[in-house]
């Protein structure tokens, strides 16, 4: 099989359609008390001011800038992968939430990390798998999960 | 059509799962480029685009004059998920059951 080099994977691409409404699903990105539930345990709070993630034991595990805030529709920050020291030493890069909705009761989820060419460990360590379980893990919590209501 | 149902179909084509692997090897490529690995019209490879599009399987970016086409893996995830790993499971048990049964036998 042949396999992905790093520096194509300076802007990678995911998407997925979820059964619930566009506020419920900016709940489940912005909000920590859902982050933890399926973003590797980390407690995320996004406001128009930052995006703070934070580990089990309160360790910082990023720090960021928010660069657009346009709930509940498209969030825009910075990412910088703290949790590991080779990869925090790297350039930041971007990442890009739109959420569209669809018929159905669908909305379409889209997530673009870019600017990743200063940053080719991260791009490598958040491909593929990575941002995949986060992104199944958002959708099983918002179509199966309890407690998040838009 | 469920999105489910969008999935199979584009995976159905041997044409699309050619370009899905084209974009596996090397992510976020235009029409002409993936149009060049391909004896086909730039129309017969938009309309397979097209049908992995509306799958949620490639997914278009612009870049400044240029449309981008990107895989996206997580419908193949999700299937995975649902129809794949289910199945192995019970398998592993049924494996698992017979050892224990074995090993209580001998």
């Amino acid at each position: 099989m042949t396999t992905t080099t790093t520096t194509e994977l300076a802007t990678q691409v995911y998407q997925v359609f979820i059964r619930s409404t566009p506020e419920a699903i900016w709940k489940a990105i912005t909000m920590p008390e859902f982050t933890e539930k399926y973003f590797h345990g980390s407690r995320i709070e996004i406001t128009s001011a930052g995006r703070r993630s934070f580990g089990p034991d309160g360790e910082v595990r990023g720090d960021s800038p928010v660069l657009e805030f346009d709930p509940p529709r498209k969030l825009v920050h910075g990412w910088l992968s703290l949790y590991d020291p080779e990869l925090a030493e790297e350039e930041p890069s971007r990442v890009t939430w739109e959420i569209e909705p669809q018929d159905g009761g669908y909305c379409r989820l889209t997530v673009t990390h870019d600017q990743l060419e200063g940053a080719p460990k991260t791009a490598k360590s958040v491909y593929g798998e990575g941002w995949m379980m986060v992104i199944s893990g958002l959708k099983t919590l918002l179509e199966t999960g309890e407690g998040v209501e838009g | 059509m469920t999105h489910d149902d969008r999935v199979f179909k584009a995976l159905a084509d041997p044409t699309r799962r050619f370009l899905l692997d084209l974009l596996f090897t090397r992510d976020g490529r235009t029409l002409t480029e993936l149009e060049s690995e391909l004896e086909m019209t730039r129309f017969g490879v938009m309309k397979h685009l097209r049908v992995l599009e509306e799958a949620g399987l490639v997914v278009t970016r612009r870049s400044g004059r240029e449309k981008l086409h990107f895989l996206n893996a997580v419908p193949i995830r999700l299937i995975h998920d649902r129809w794949i790993d289910k199945y192995r499971e019970r398998r592993v048990s049924a494996l698992a059951e017979l050892k224990t049964q074995l090993e209580e036998t001998a």
